[in-house]
């Protein structure tokens, strides 16, 4: 639900390398992190989640593309480290079928890498304030923060890229009579993507997903928590 | 996303593109997509886009159904056109265009190519982690989406999900979530180790990762080639995107000839 749904070649190109670069090293850390544990057991349950991730995204819960992302329950599952992996290679798998563009798999799976990173750390923090039998609230809310933060990036994302149509797409040069038109709208406008718009819109859209995901969270984190306790420990971190 | 059904296609395929290398396919893809990226030009893209339904075409599967699925992220690039919306059409049309022909050339890739022999093509450059965590993913995809279909219809028959009963139908279907993580583990689990007592060493079995070219091959390359000429000579020499609209027109009347012929060919 927080997914960078921008079009491959309207976010500059430095942005996209950038975000590469930085899934690289967070990728080859986490990597490191985990090359003491035995990849009988890892494999599996990046393979499960992975999975689990891809089919929940391919149930549409209000038709206008409407999904749930499992992150959160990814992240507490397998650990940070291993969930980064898991939520890159989903996000590679996903942009095959052209869900999100190819060439920002590395900028999407930041976004959403740090939506199972904060979670699963918030998780372990509730769960020590709270107390172990909250771990629905613990879960739930750990999800809602954790979505918020991410959507936080992902417009951080959009107004650091300062994405400016007429230069990235360059329709002043190529099609001189549709340019004179932008003369006739707000000057803001004509600058390029408007933020506070961008904002609202995404706002609007996934601040019900937030909550929605929440509970979603919180109960598959209770049902595994009941069948399968030793899937949800602190030591996976 | 029907994975399922894309699976099928990329397998059971009989076209040129079916039969040509997966190696040689990911070029033809990347060339492509490069030429969307350089692209900015408005009847250019569409140019693309038709060239791409052509394509479509040519490779004798449902065609509407390719479309529907390719057409997955024009919601969102709507919500990116409108946000940078200034009163110009055409610069809305970029974005959705520059969104569909991408998706739409991602989705002619694995609809005609199974995904083993595309993740054997990226497994060199990918940490064994990464290569073997997307074959099991694309494997338990497919125990997930069989569980699923009996989780559904189980919830379904059993009251599970009722009309109105909004708390309790997210309860069981979070609940059904968490039995299906913890059903597709044991699976998987299975699945991984039996995998491991039968010899897999990180390499999976295809006959269709060599890079030798055939004439298949070379047909995609062709195109590929062609595409990404016309997309750089525009950018490179301005002047020559007056004959867009060419371009725009020929692809057209390449997508009804192709259809044509498709048609009564099969």
């Amino acid at each position: 639900m927080s997914h960078l749904h921008i079009p491959d070649g309207v976010l500059p190109g430095w942005l996209v390398m950038a975000g590469w670069i930085v899934i690289a090293l967070i990728l080859a850390f986490s990597i490191y992190r985990i090359k003491n544990t035995k990849l009988n057991r890892k494999i599996p349950l990046i393979g499960i989640i992975s999975a689990l991730m891809i089919v929940c995204m391919t149930i549409p819960i209000i038709p206008i593309a409407y999904h749930i992302n499992l992150s959160v329950v990814a992240g507490i599952i397998l650990g940070p480290a291993v969930a980064f992996i898991s939520i890159f290679i989903v996000d590679l798998i996903i942009a095959m079928f052209g869900h999100g563009g190819i060439t920002v798999v590395g900028l999407n799976t930041v976004v959403i890498g740090t939506e199972a990173f904060i979670g699963f750390y918030l998780f372990q923090l509730f769960m020590a304030l709270i107390g172990r039998d909250s771990i629905m609230w613990s879960s739930g809310l750990a999800a809602v923060i954790s979505l918020i933060l991410s959507t936080s990036i992902l417009i951080g994302v959009v107004y650091v890229s300062q994405i400016n149509p007429e230069i990235v797409i360059g329709i002043e040069e190529e099609h001189p009579t549709e340019a004179a038109n932008v003369g006739n709208v707000p000057n803001e406008l004509v600058k390029g993507i408007n933020i506070k718009s961008f904002a609202k819109t995404i706002l609007i859209l996934l601040g019900i997903g937030w909550i929605l995901e929440g509970i979603i969270t919180a109960f598959v984190i209770k049902y595994v928590s009941r069948v399968r306790p030793d899937l949800i420990l602190p030591e996976r971190a | 996303m029907d994975v399922a059904i894309i699976d099928y296609y990329a397998n059971h395929g009989k076209s040129f593109l079916h039969k040509a290398k997966a190696f040689w396919k990911i070029i033809f893809t990347a060339m492509i997509i490069a030429s969307i990226i350089i692209t900015n030009d408005f009847y250019l893209l569409l140019g693309i886009y038709i060239a791409l339904v052509t394509i479509a075409v040519w490779t004798k599967l449902p065609v509407t159904k390719i479309l529907t699925i390719a057409a997955y992220p024009a919601i969102f690039a709507l919500i990116f056109a409108l946000a940078s919306w200034n009163g110009s059409w055409l610069r809305a049309g970029v974005i959705m265009l520059k969104a569909l022909s991408a998706a739409l050339t991602m989705v002619i890739l694995i609809v005609t190519t199974p995904y083993p022999d595309i993740f054997n093509v990226i497994r060199p450059i990918v940490p064994k982690i990464i290569s073997e965590g997307l074959f099991v993913t694309y494997r338990s995809v497919f125990i997930l989406l069989e569980l699923t279909d009996d989780l559904i219809k189980g919830l379904k028959v059993r009251g599970g999900i009722t009309r109105r009963k909004y708390i309790n139908n997210v309860k069981n279907f979070s609940s059904g979530i968490g039995l299906l993580l913890v059903r597709g583990f044991d699976f998987s689990e299975k699945f991984y180790g039996v995998m491991n007592v039968r010899g897999y060493g990180g390499k999976i079995s295809s006959d269709n990762t060599k890079t030798s070219i055939s004439r298949n091959d070379v047909i995609a390359l062709i195109i590929g080639i062609l595409i990404f000429a016309v997309s750089l000579g525009a950018v490179i020499e301005k002047s020559l995107l007056e004959f867009s609209v060419y371009i725009l027109v020929f692809s057209a009347v390449a997508l009804v000839i192709s259809s044509i012929y498709v048609l009564f060919d099969t």
